[in-house]
């Protein structure tokens, strides 16, 4: 067998817990478990903003230069960019910063995600505010002196690390405050991940051009005001933690006593889950199913105008063919059709995880991965169709099952797993989005790239790419059939979870 | 005792709930409202 450890080797009553720790935070009978899932909400909505950071790009482009970029000479290299204070950062210099998230938020999530179950959620969120909150004003602070290294680490890599923390802060507490709705109870604070970008990038547009003057672009004075508003709402959600006690059930609520194969009554050490079969199909299941949406989620807006041009505002010709101008309202259209993907994105999160308590986890994922397939299969005959409305259409559904992919994952590792580590497994299967995040967007621009040089029409450069998307889905689709229920000799034994759960 | 089917939440706590979800679903709304106005231009 393996060793485990307690929580704590001393257990203490609660009035000797310190304010951040677990056993500060164990709620007292009649607590409405109604108040953990905002809670997580404000920690959700406001990391989620990493997914809006593009809204900062074009204006600190131009930090030097105000009005327009101040381009750097040839001779100013990679590294010289980072300290340069004579001449305007590239867009796609300030792009990395996006790797550096979804590197780090990975990372953390694995690395930290064992600590998170020892300390407890409000440890855990109230760190993740001071990264993500903090990063934000180192970031105001290289924005100042015009540093981008100062900015790569305190966004990329302390806020990624914020990122990571507040992600996974939530999960297993949610799961075990509602272990009649696991799915929902997840997908309500994962939707918020998918939402913040949705308040955080308005946001961000407001305050740069109320702060913005003649010789600022007002971006230092944003990030202190996004960082202070991000940083007391974490700190609200990580106090309005709370978790059940061990023995805690929903009133009225018994578990089935017609035992569901897929849905474990035992717990996996964390230690021994990602030695099972099973973490690593349901690490392909994630990393399949984000590669093909996030990859969609990239591409959407040049997708739509490439694929449509001139049609989107009543003209002939394709993209190439327009005037300024017109690529300009084109342009429009295009961001429009972005705007509309992330709001079924969140939505997807909320309907699908919800939806899989009562059908299964399996057989959800089962969903995206078939219907899915025939999703991107068809989206080239929709484009040559010209219907925008249907193109538009089966781009919004692929995109609710790319965000329910996310939200009903913490649910599907629950059933397989157990609760007693769900957050530390999750927070390692994490790593799968990472990787995602780098095979997506990489498979897709090459692919686009490819056809191009090879003289495929414009309109017709993504073509190929879908259907590389819908095998994708196909081995994600086998991955899932492959799960089955995880073997009794990886489970822990009634001593060995008495030992982890502090001796109580 | 093992559950506590008993331990009905308060109904004073139902105004906390309102609150705590008041307080992260305007900014959602906002945030929605805004993404239907610029998405509003695909269909027009």
């Amino acid at each position: 067998m393996y060793a485990v450890f307690p929580v704590r080797p001393i257990p203490r009553s609660p009035l000797m817990a310190g304010l951040l720790d677990r056993e500060r935070i164990i709620a007292q009978p009649g607590f409405n478990r109604w108040l953990v899932p905002p809670a997580a909400l404000a920690i959700h909505l406001s990391i989620g903003m990493a997914y809006g950071f593009s809204v900062f790009w074009l204006p600190l482009s131009k930090a030097i230069g105000v009005t327009q970029p101040l381009p750097c000479g040839a001779e100013v290299g990679f590294f010289e960019q980072l300290v340069t204070t004579t001449c305007d950062w590239k867009i796609s210099m300030l792009g990395w910063m996006y790797s550096l998230f979804f590197f780090f938020l990975g990372s953390s999530a694995a690395i930290f995600g064992g600590w998170l179950e020892r300390v407890g959620p409000r440890r855990a969120g109230v760190v993740a505010a001071f990264c993500w909150g903090g990063g934000f004003f180192i970031s105001a602070l290289g924005i100042k002196t015009h540093q981008l290294w100062l900015m790569w680490l305190g966004s990329g890599v302390i806020g990624g690390c914020g990122l990571g923390l507040g992600y996974i802060s939530p999960v297993s507490t949610l799961i075990k405050w509602f272990p009649d709705r696991r799915g929902m109870a997840t997908g309500m604070a994962i939707m918020g991940f998918g939402g913040g970008a949705l308040i955080g990038s308005p946001l961000a547009d407001l305050l740069m051009k109320r702060f913005a003057s003649a010789t600022s672009v007002g971006a230092f004075e944003t990030f202190l005001a996004m960082g202070t508003l991000y940083f007391v709402a974490m700190l609200l959600g990580a106090f309005g933690y709370r978790i059940p006690r061990t023995d805690w059930r929903p009133a009225g609520w018994v578990p089935k006593v017609q035992a569901n194969a897929m849905v474990t009554r035992g717990h996996v050490h964390v230690r021994m889950a990602w030695r099972t079969r099973q973490f690593w199909l349901l690490w392909a299941v994630l990393c399949l199913n984000v590669s093909a949406g996030i990859g969609v989620i990239g591409m959407a807006s040049p997708m739509i105008q490439e694929v449509f041009g001139g049609k989107l505002i009543g003209v002939a010709g394709s993209l190439a063919d327009l005037t300024t101008d017109q690529k300009a309202q084109v342009a429009t259209i295009g961001a429009a059709f972005a705007a509309l993907l992330s709001f079924f994105n969140i939505v997807g999160r909320f309907f699908w995880a919800s939806l899989s308590d009562w059908l299964g986890r399996k057989r959800t994922y089962m969903i995206f991965f078939l219907l899915g397939t025939v999703l991107y299969a068809s989206a080239p005959g929709a484009g040559k169709s010209g219907s925008v409305a249907l193109f538009a259409a089966i781009f919004c559904v692929i995109l609710t099952m790319y965000g329910g992919g996310f939200a009903t994952i913490p649910a599907y590792l629950a059933d397989m797993f157990g609760t007693q580590f769900v957050g530390a497994i999750h927070g390692r299967l994490l790593t799968a989005w990472s990787t995602a995040g780098i095979l997506g967007p990489v498979l897709i621009n090459y692919i686009r790239e490819y056809q191009l040089t090879q003289g495929v029409p414009a309109a017709q450069a993504y073509n190929t790419t879908m259907f590389i998307l819908a095998g994708l889905l196909v081995l994600g689709f086998l991955c899932n059939l492959a799960v089955r229920p995880v073997a009794e000799r990886y489970f822990m034994t009634d001593e060995e979870l008495a030992a982890v759960r502090g001796g109580k | 005792m093992t559950a506590s089917d008993d331990e009905h939440p308060s109904a004073s706590s139902w105004v906390l709930v309102a609150v705590g979800w008041t307080l992260v679903g305007v900014p959602m709304l906002w945030g929605i409202i805004i993404t239907f106005r610029k998405a509003a231009l695909l269909f027009r």
